[in-house]
């Protein structure tokens, strides 16, 4: 007899990260606002995360890394958005917008 | 004494650095004063070098030290001293000391009198070092180096076009023949591995040369033809004669010196220095003999119809300098020799008296002088002396060696180059008296310049007067008079304990010639003939010599253009390299350029259409990514396999 | 059978995730789009909390669901609050971007299905005897220590960044 297995699939949970990732990514792709946009980066973020905590404990060689790693992603994650907030707020000062559209200096 | 030989060219360094320190406004008397002195004492010197040659004959005579190593290569500097360079020594040491004496007189109150002194003693010690070489490399510095000195001589009068126009064409169409020089010392180098002469010739004579499998033999022809072909350029011979006439754009003392007496004759002295190499490449041996014969004939017969003065005597020079070639080339070592130094005597002369002559006139132009016998005795006599001697009368010099090299000619088997140089010899008897007879007899053609004509003071009178002794007498060196001195003083150098070269060869180099009495007499004839011609057409003013002009036109008007040579040259090289660069041209414009115009068209369009895909839109950016993603995610899926099916 | 309750549980969290995440995409108010998706991250944690990984589920909700959330609504706040997302508008960038997205979600969903997936084991103990945090600490503190000095100067770096860049300058002006 088989060893019991985990109770949740592994591709389910792959799944979960799959269909956040595409949300995310179409979010990033589509939708005006700079705030949203770096919104859907994260939730980008958060899928690829799901997937380093499955691994962690669904892989091959199950381990603490994945988590670690996440960790790390997690704080990286967090300056990002700091600095990126940050840089819209100083982008909407000077340019009194927010929306992705008006930021085109690189038009030909 | 040999061991002081290095003094002979110390001294106008000497001379020319004291010179340099003096300065451009250094008095005229210090400049010639020093100049000559210094010079005379080489000339003292050598003849002791001369003496001392001679009479040791197997002493050891090559002074080197070691100068640097490349690899494995030594290469060494110094001097060596044989007989064939102990006479070339006397007689530029004289002829130096002469010229130099002369324009003190000739280049009085010139602005650059210092200056032109200063060339004239770099001219002398490179000339006497260019001698003096041990080996090829050294020769190749000096020669370059003495033509440098013409270059700057020729060019002296800057000022005028012209003469900044013949300075250029001297120095390039003599690079000409220095470039093959070159590459034939190079093949000599890597054939033999060394500039030695010694080593060379007795490696040519040996039959050791060897370059990339090629035979010894043709080594040698090669090497000896591209030898040769830097003496064709020195010494102004067909086809690269062109550059001396115009050189006489110069000073005339320039004209005496470098361009009659010393430089050019510097290209018959390498052949006769390397001469072991010539006899062991029969082919280029040939090749001078021919060359020389017909720059002969054809110089002289160029000169039978010029109006100026100096082109004349410059074609004269041309004319000679071809017959000390195919002296040489026929095998008559010693004979060529001999002539080189008769004519560097009696042409130096002809040059220094016409010199006074332009100095009195202030013209170049025969067909303005005539009379001057009445005005100026003593150049009218010198010059007399030097025209016959070039002509071959007896017993001035000129006849004892042109006697000897067309004897030897014909002796040696070649009547072709004996009927060229025989034709040749009624040409320079011709046209010599031409000039003697336009320029000083019959009637003054310009009353205003003839007034003013005047002798040139002692300084110039003193020169001719030695140089119409020796142009006398200087023949006697080597008749049967003395048993032919001078042939044995130069064959020494080929004697057993000296020479590196094998025994043929020596036999060939020692050959001599007997007297043929018969001979000399047509020679002596076809001479008088010449001069009788002349007589004819310019003693008296007449209409002889129009007519004749005008009966032969032709050949009268070839001979006038220079057999159309320097035209010939223009069209072929000069247009031709012209008509090449604009195909050339045409090409690079059209074909070339249009090329890379159209690489940059191309560049340009797609550029301007790609630039509408900057849409400074992040998120369209960030869609083609995504898009690039998707499709290599699907690539590595499908390759991987088992996803779709 | 029996139901395991774990895997419904994970069902329905992964349900409310998806449907934070949609609602994230079809709200037009900014405002409301920064609260849902405070919901995601919050199911996100959970996700964590059922693999075991209990201090990166609490870490989640603290730099997550708090801190960023909190910041992205000062960030609209501090901006233009009042923004709006237009309707959606059927033009080309959209639709590429939205078939894009599919055929990207339908090859990996094709790909996770497709593939053959290790167990995991129910009783596998990835934390050495002790508790999670304990060991991620320890594992932080010397196995990955030079990274975390690294990551704690990238913070620094981004703070002072963050606060220079958001900064009034008048100067510029």
């Amino acid at each position: 007899m088989a060893p019991a297995n985990f109770p949740i699939p592994t591709g389910s949970l792959l799944a979960l990260g799959v269909l956040l990732f595409c949300i995310g990514l179409y979010g990033a792709l589509t939708k005006r606002n700079l705030i949203i946009v770096l919104v859907s980066i994260e939730l980008m973020l958060n899928a690829a995360n799901i997937n380093l905590v499955t691994f962690s404990r669904l892989g091959v060689a199950p381990s603490l890394s994945g988590q670690v790693f996440s960790l790390f992603t997690i704080t990286v994650a967090a300056a990002e958005i700091a600095v990126g907030l940050a840089l819209l707020i100083a982008v909407f000062r000077l340019r009194r917008t927010s929306e992705v559209q008006d930021l085109n200096v690189h038009k030909w | 004494m040999v061991q002081y030989a290095w003094l002979v060219p110390l001294l106008p360094l000497v001379a020319y650095v004291f010179l340099l320190f003096l300065g451009r406004k250094a008095p005229e008397g210090i400049v010639a004063g020093v100049s000559v002195v210094l010079t005379a004492i080489s000339f003292v010197i050598s003849l002791f070098v001369f003496q001392a040659v001679g009479s040791h004959p197997n002493g050891n005579d090559t002074y080197v030290f070691h100068w640097l190593t490349v690899g494995s290569r030594n290469f060494d500097v110094g001097f060596q001293v044989t007989h064939l360079n102990a006479l070339m020594l006397v007689i530029v040491t004289l002829v130096s000391a002469l010229v130099l004496l002369f324009s003190k007189g000739y280049m009085h109150r010139d602005e650059r009198f210092p200056v032109f002194y200063q060339y004239l003693n770099l001219f002398v010690f490179s000339m006497l070092a260019l001698v003096l070489s041990p080996n090829l490399l050294q020769l190749y510095i000096f020669w370059e180096m003495v033509g440098l000195c013409s270059y700057l001589l020729v060019g002296f009068w800057y000022f005028k076009p012209e003469a900044a126009l013949a300075a250029k064409k001297s120095f390039i169409v003599t690079r000409i023949g220095d470039t093959g020089m070159f590459a034939g010392i190079i093949l000599l180098f890597l054939a033999s591995g060394s500039f030695d002469y010694s080593t060379i010739f007795s490696a040519a004579t040996a039959g050791t040369l060897s370059f990339h499998g090629m035979s010894s033999g043709t080594v040698a022809t090669v090497a000896a033809l591209l030898i040769f072909m830097g003496a064709v350029g020195k010494s102004a011979q067909f086809p690269l004669h062109i550059w001396l006439p115009d050189a006489m754009e110069g000073p005339t003392p320039v004209s005496a010196l470098i361009h009659a007496a010393t430089m050019v004759a510097a290209g018959v002295y390498l052949v006769a220095r390397a001469y072991p190499l010539f006899v062991s490449a029969p082919a280029a041996l040939h090749t001078v003999a021919w060359i020389g014969g017909i720059t002969a004939l054809l110089a002289s017969l160029i000169a039978l119809t010029q109006r100026d003065i100096k082109r004349v005597i410059a074609y004269s020079t041309v004319s000679q300098l071809g017959y000390m070639m195919m002296a040489l080339g026929v095998g008559a070592y010693a004979y060529g020799v001999f002539h080189l130094m008769t004519h560097a005597f009696f042409k130096a002369l002809l040059f220094l008296a016409a010199g006074s002559v332009i100095h009195a006139l202030d013209t170049q132009d025969l067909f303005e002088m005539g009379g001057l016998r009445r005005k100026m005795p003593l150049t009218t006599y010198t010059f007399l002396a030097g025209a016959l001697a070039l002509a071959g009368i007896v017993p001035f010099a000129g006849f004892w060696s042109k006697d000897d090299i067309l004897g030897a000619t014909l002796a040696s088997g070649h009547p072709v180059l004996y009927a060229f140089g025989l034709l040749a010899a009624f040409c320079t008897a011709f046209y010599i008296f031409r000039v003697f007879f336009l320029a000083f007899t019959g009637q003054p053609r310009d009353e205003a310049k003839y007034e003013h004509a005047h002798e040139g003071g002692w300084v110039m009178a003193v020169p001719l007067v030695i140089l119409a002794a020796f142009a006398t007498l200087a023949g006697f060196f080597n008749t049967p008079l003395n048993h032919h001195g001078l042939e044995r003083y130069l064959f020494a150098d080929y004697a057993a304990p000296h020479s590196a070269a094998g025994t043929d060869v020596v036999a060939t180099i020692g050959q001599t010639y007997p007297e043929n009495i018969g001979l000399m007499a047509v020679s002596v004839a076809v001479g008088l003939f010449g001069i009788l011609v002349a007589a004819l057409f310019y003693w008296r003013p007449g209409k002889g010599a129009e007519r004749a002009a005008r009966m032969f036109s032709l050949p009268y008007q070839v001979s006038f253009h220079k057999f159309f040579v320097d035209e010939a040259y223009e069209w072929f090289f000069v247009g031709g390299g012209k008509r090449l660069a604009a195909l050339v041209r045409w090409f690079d414009v059209y074909v070339l350029d249009g090329l890379v115009q159209l690489l940059g068209r191309l560049g340009s369009v797609g550029g301007r259409l790609l630039r509408f895909s900057q849409t400074g839109q992040i998120q369209t950016y960030s869609a083609w990514a995504t898009v690039g993603l998707l499709v290599f995610v699907a690539i590595a899926v499908f390759r991987i396999g088992g996803v779709f099916g | 059978m029996s139901i395991s309750w774990p895997l419904v549980i994970f069902y329905v969290i992964a349900l409310l995730t998806l449907c934070c995440a949609v609602l994230m995409l079809s709200f037009r108010k900014v405002i409301y789009m920064a609260l849902t998706i405070g919901g995601v991250f919050v199911g996100c944690a959970a996700v964590y909390f059922l693999l075991g990984a209990d201090f990166v589920g609490v870490a989640q909700i603290l730099i997550y669901a708090g801190a960023i959330t909190i910041l992205i609504m000062f960030a609209i706040m501090l901006t233009n609050h009042e923004a709006a997302e237009p309707p959606l508008s059927w033009n080309l960038k959209n639709v590429a971007s939205a078939v894009g997205c599919v055929l990207l979600a339908v090859v990996l969903l094709l790909a996770v299905r497709s593939t053959n997936w290790p167990g995991g084991g129910a009783t596998t103990d990835i934390n050495g005897g002790n508790t999670n945090p304990i060991v991620i600490g320890l594992m932080l503190f010397k196995q990955y220590t030079i990274p975390f000095e690294l990551v704690s100067v990238l913070l620094i770096v981004a703070l002072v960044g963050a606060v220079i860049l958001a900064q009034d300058r008048k100067e510029d002006e």
